[in-house]
């Protein structure tokens, strides 16, 4: 399989990603810089688990939604969807080649987590998992809050607007037991998942179990992923 | 750059293309589109237009008239507010992909992925249309050679100039070989041995039987290449016909193009006899006047009088754009 020159979006994406290598030097260091520390410093699990949940995260919505923005602005998107490429197919792409592009950020860090604090192997699927879709769900924020933006900055205030409400209700910081409809809404945000099963790797029991942990985000992304891929037509119209 | 032929003008063959599309279904047909922004109030408002298999047609109009939005509709880019149109039969409004499919599209300002190499680029979008593998590399070595490009193939796109950018566009528009072609201003930016190359291509697609709309402002452009073309004013198309037709128009009528130095109140200049209109564009001043003997020098000590310092003078028959003055009374190009 060859990505240079690419036949398909997703192909030139990677070989993107791949071409810029001081940039990627980068991308794939300051995960490591950030969750290696923390994992190694012994702090609370709940704020272990916390930290990395807001690095997978904010790599996720303001990496898709900042490129997409830039893309937009600059036309070529909207070229390439007067193509005879499925728009929503196209989008579809988007979400998943920078879903996969992300976890390859994420996925060395993650590893030295799991050497540094060994955990059952059902956990470390489970947390693998989790993060991933919260990947999923980042991304699909960031891509949902392109429709909307018109410049990087618009994609930090939209993304800060609706992502603090929902680590909110994860309980990564407060919202830790929550009670009534704080509980029911904290079932329909996967980032509460993540949070369970890295709180768990980190050594703090949970009531979570690595099946539901992989089940219901499992789930709940794949209603938001066909959900994006719906605004497609009005993600990829051009901006005037 | 292969221009070991001549350029042949859509002028000169118009009659013969006529006869051979005048039966055939329109490649490209435009039934009464309408749209307008909200936010300016421009757009265009009930444009029909045909163009047949093997024609050539040009959308002449001064910046704002409506062409650009005329062809993001027919891309299939926005949607008119009424109004439709067909690309070989196929519905526009509710097969866009497979009118997409059909298409080759250059927009006004091409962009291109800046970090992907100039063949990276114009591969992935020949895929995009559905090329093959190998037809797509044969094909694009034998564009960038053609658009003298094939030295650059492997530059990133970001160390392209203007113009280099432009050939790329022409080269990812025309690789699939669509039966549309929809150009806005292609070439604008161009050097003048790439617009030779750019001409001579056009005219061969054509000729294989692609229909092309062209958007331009270049005049000469549009009376060598096209076949028919149309003038857009503030949305609306005011005239339509082959080239020689429109400019038949004006006949009996001399332009007088005079360029200044300086800047001068030029309004006195209309009382000069004979003169019916006097239109500045850049640095030049354009007289339309009556062919009469005498008029030539009384123009001139006219602009004499005014304070202005001619430094060239030229008399030509009118063109394009003088049919646009005499249509709207406006200029066909901004005035600086």
């Amino acid at each position: 399989m060859r990505f240079d020159p690419p036949d398909a979006y997703w192909k030139k994406d990677v070989a993107l990603f791949f071409s810029r290598r001081f940039a990627l030097v980068l991308k794939m260091l300051y995960p490591i810089a950030i969750i290696v520390p923390v994992a190694a410093s012994g702090m609370p699990a709940k704020y272990a688990a916390a930290v990395i949940g807001i690095v997978a995260i904010m790599a996720g919505t303001f990496g898709a939604g900042e490129t997409l923005t830039s893309d937009l602005n600059n036309g070529i998107l909207a070229r390439v969807a007067l193509t005879p490429l499925s728009p929503r197919k196209l989008v579809f792409q988007i979400l998943a080649v920078n879903v996969v592009l992300d976890f390859i950020q994420l996925s060395p860090a993650l590893l030295i987590v799991y050497v540094l604090n060994p955990a059952p192997l059902a956990w470390v699927l489970a947390a693998t998992f989790s993060v991933f879709a919260t990947l999923v769900t980042a991304n699909s924020i960031g891509v949902f809050i392109a429709n909307f933006t018109s410049s990087p900055a618009d994609v930090l205030l939209y993304a800060t607007a609706i992502l603090f409400p929902l680590i909110y209700v994860s309980g990564f910081f407060r919202n830790q037991d929550p009670n009534g409809v704080l509980t029911l809404l904290r079932d329909f945000v996967p980032f509460a998942y993540m949070n369970d099963a890295l709180k768990t790797v980190f050594g703090l029991a949970t009531e979570a179990t690595p099946l539901t942990i992989i089940l219901y985000p499992t789930i709940l992304c794949a209603v938001l992923v066909f959900a994006v891929c719906l605004t497609a037509s009005h993600l990829l119209s051009p901006r005037f | 750059m292969h221009l070991t032929t001549g350029l042949r003008g859509g002028r000169y063959n118009s009659h013969a293309m006529r006869s051979n599309t005048e039966n055939t279904t329109p490649a490209l047909e435009a039934m009464k589109i309408s749209r307008l922004y909200r936010s300016s109030g421009r757009g265009v408002s009930d444009v029909s237009i045909s163009v047949a298999p093997g024609e050539v047609f040009g959308l002449l109009g001064p910046n704002g008239s409506g062409k650009s939005t005329l062809l993001r509709i027919l891309s299939t880019a926005i949607a008119p507010d009424s109004g439709g149109f067909r690309v070989c039969g196929v519905d526009g409004l509710t097969e866009k992909r497979k009118v997409r499919a059909r298409m080759g599209l250059m927009v006004d300002r091409p962009t291109h992925y800046d970090d992907l190499t100039g063949r990276a680029n114009a591969y992935f979008f020949a895929r995009a249309y559905g090329m093959e593998e190998a037809k797509a590399e044969g094909t694009l070595a034998e564009l960038f050679d053609y658009f003298d490009l094939a030295e650059y193939a492997d530059d990133k796109v970001k160390t392209y100039s203007y113009g280099m950018g432009k050939k790329l566009a022409l080269v990812e528009a025309m690789a699939h070989g669509p039966e549309v072609l929809l150009l806005d201003e292609p070439s604008l930016g161009l050097d003048y041995t790439s617009q030779l190359a750019y001409q001579r291509r056009i005219r061969d697609l054509a000729d294989e039987g692609v229909a092309i709309l062209l958007a331009s402002n270049q005049v000469d452009e549009v009376e060598s290449l096209c076949d028919r073309a149309a003038f857009l004013h503030r949305g609306e198309v005011v005239a339509e016909g082959t080239p020689e037709d429109l400019i038949s128009r004006v006949e009996g009528v001399r332009r007088i193009v005079a360029t200044l130095r300086n800047p001068v109140e030029y309004g006195s200049l209309t009382e000069v006899g004979g003169v019916q209109r006097v239109v500045p564009e850049r640095r030049d001043l354009i007289l339309h006047c009556e062919e009469r003997p005498g008029i030539v020098a009384d123009v001139v000590a006219g602009i004499v009088r005014s304070g202005g310092d001619i430094v060239n003078l030229s008399v030509q028959r009118p063109n394009l754009e003088d049919v646009f003055v005499k249509l709207t009374g406006e200029a066909l190009r901004d005035e600086v």
